[in-house]
């Protein structure tokens, strides 16, 4: 393989991309306004909804006494207004208490809401009856992140795998299957460039900006949306940059199957949402039906995930042998991309 | 001195799945010779040019480029190959393709080699228009200069000419014919027959196969016709 022949190509990519300015703003805006449109919707600012309870018939003073300071709304209402607002979706829940017992309807069609407001219904009922708040008799201490952990905390290491991911891969995608339409592919190949060389090229004109994208994005996420790591930067932009070249490499072998732009834009949702869904981002993988498990266990993104939110929520260090596992495959999977990529560039050679 | 053919091919065959691209092709072409292929669209004209570009791989056949395999010759920088379309790179300045291009070639004197090339193709000016900018004739004479860069002893020029005006087709032949004067092999596919007769010598290509072989006059001779036209249809006639 000629060093100089990569090289070339790579030097080529950058050039091509320092004249299309707005591909290489977008490529660096748009994580940039996903994510802050993500951090206002997640962050620690965003407002925790109020849960409206409506009880049916007398309430007992002390219900609003244990209420009070909490999230819960409380307005006592006779039974057949109280379950009016109900249906109307104005309350949450309808408590009513008889004969020593409290019964809690709930409107219940969401169960993330519902599972939200039964336990701060929960909690306030059992203060309510305990006399005392449960916090005099739990104490609450986390191995792992805090009371004052937000949700993007949390999401924040998958999303950056996944936009990370995503943007370059759309790019190599679109960008390959271009030297293929436009009639340079075949002209680099009547050259004493060979398949490699081109991949190989590729593979790092493109690293420079998936790299410095994964920077960006790193950068933004930790200074701007302030997002709590425990880890080292370092071992966090590791993990970010092996996934960005294995999206490269994919993005070059996928590009084989589409014939026009249409075509390989198709193919992002087909490639990143089993990948969205499968890989933890939104259900851990270990609560995936058994026949899901298998699909994720072969998906990019799922040991992204795994290792980013071992080193920003746990602080896993690059030496743990989690971590090393999560680059392995993840450095794997990129060689076995590139490797794919090569061989669907077809030239039959004379 | 190296008398053995620039271009051999004896009995050429390609199918792509129904469709007979070459059917028992065989031909040669001598050093410093300019060697048209003549044929309708279809005939197997590009086919034959990929194949010694060393894109395409025969089904049978044996095909040699200075003695040796296709991509072979191709990797070792003797062969220049122009597609039918500019395949340039629109984003980048006339300088940046070419830059790239003679990378790839592994050209050492990058800088003298575009300044020549450009000057060759009157381009001197535009070195650092972005090649998106420009009229589709000067992307062409971009495309033949990058062609040209890493000065190689096979040129495969596939229909060069189409969409060129007749000033700039005729100082594109001027051009060849001055190159060939240089030792270069020119092998130019085309299906305009004024553009033909300026070979040295040409082959009458049909359905995959040479159906005549020899200079202009050569084959109006033998087919007894006034023009080159005619000549190729009696000849198609009579091998058909």
């Amino acid at each position: 393989m000629s060093l100089r022949r990569a090289g070339a190509v790579a030097r080529r990519i950058v050039l091509q991309f320092r004249h299309d300015r707005r591909s290489l703003g977008l490529l660096f805006v748009a994580p940039i306004v996903v994510l802050t449109l993500v951090g206002a919707l997640w962050g620690p600012s965003a407002t925790t909804s109020t849960v409206r309870v409506v009880s049916a018939g007398d309430v007992d003073p002390q219900l609003f006494q244990a209420l009070r300071g909490t999230e819960i709304q409380l307005v006592a209402l006779d039974r057949d207004a109280a379950v009016e607002e109900l249906k109307a979706g104005r309350a949450d829940a309808m408590v009513e208490f008889a004969d020593n017992v409290a019964t809690i309807t709930v409107e219940g069609s969401d169960p993330t809401r519902t599972g939200s407001v039964l336990g701060q219904v929960q909690a306030a009922l059992t203060h309510l009856i305990l006399d005392v708040p449960l916090t005099s008799f739990v104490k609450i201490h986390y191995l792992y992140g805090g009371a004052g952990y937000s949700l993007l905390d949390y999401l924040a290491p998958v999303l950056i795998a996944l936009f990370g991911f995503f943007f370059i891969f759309l790019l190599s995608t679109v960008s390959f299957l271009r030297e293929r339409t436009s009639g340079t592919l075949e002209r680099l190949l009547a050259s004493p460039l060979t398949r490699v060389e081109l991949v190989a090229g590729y593979l790092g004109g493109f690293a420079v900006f998936a790299l410095l994208q994964a920077v960006v994005i790193l950068a933004f996420t930790v200074l701007v949306l302030k997002v709590q790591y425990r880890g080292n930067l370092a071992t966090i932009f590791l993990v970010e940059a092996v996934i960005v070249v294995g999206a490269v490499a994919l993005g070059l072998a996928i590009s084989a199957f589409a014939r026009n732009e249409l075509q390989a834009v198709q193919f992002v949702p087909l490639v990143l949402l089993p990948q969205v869904f499968l890989s933890g981002l939104l259900v851990p993988v270990a609560q995936l039906n058994d026949y899901l498990r298998p699909l994720s266990a072969i998906m990019p993104l799922t040991y992204a995930n795994e290792a980013l939110r071992s080193v920003m929520v746990k602080g896993y260090a690059v030496s743990d042998p989690l971590i090393l596992r999560d680059v392995g495959i993840l450095a794997a999977f990129a060689a076995v991309m590139a490797v794919a990529a090569v061989f669907s560039i077809r030239r039959e050679v004379a | 001195m190296d008398i053995r053919p620039a271009v051999e091919a004896r009995d050429l065959r390609k199918d792509f799945s129904s469709v007979t691209a070459l059917d028992g092709l065989s031909l040669a072409i001598h050093p410093g010779e300019i060697y048209g292929l003549l044929g309708p669209n279809g005939s197997g004209k590009t086919t034959f040019i990929r194949t010694l570009a060393g894109l395409l791989r025969p089904d049978a056949g044996l095909v040699l480029v200075f003695g040796s395999t296709p991509r072979a010759a191709v990797a070792c920088g003797q062969v220049g190959y122009m597609t039918q379309a500019a395949a340039l790179y629109g984003e980048l300045s006339v300088q940046e393709n070419l830059a790239f291009f003679a990378a790839l070639q592994g050209v050492t004197d990058v800088e003298a080699r575009i300044e020549d090339a450009l000057r060759r193709v009157d381009l001197l000016d535009r070195r650092r228009s972005i090649v998106s900018t420009l009229s589709g004739g000067m992307r062409t004479r971009v495309s033949l200069a990058a062609t040209l860069l890493h000065a190689p002893r096979l040129l495969l020029l596939d229909e060069p000419t189409v969409g060129v005006d007749p000033a700039l087709r005729k100082e594109f032949w001027d051009h060849f014919r001055s190159l060939a004067g240089t030792g270069v092999t020119i092998l130019v596919s085309s299906h305009v027959m004024d553009e033909a007769s300026r070979c040295d010598r040409l082959g009458l290509i049909r359905a995959g196969r040479v159906l005549a072989e020899g200079s202009a006059t050569e084959l109006i001779a033998r087919a007894g016709t006034a023009d080159l036209e005619s000549a190729f249809l009696a000849l198609s006639a009579v091998q058909a």
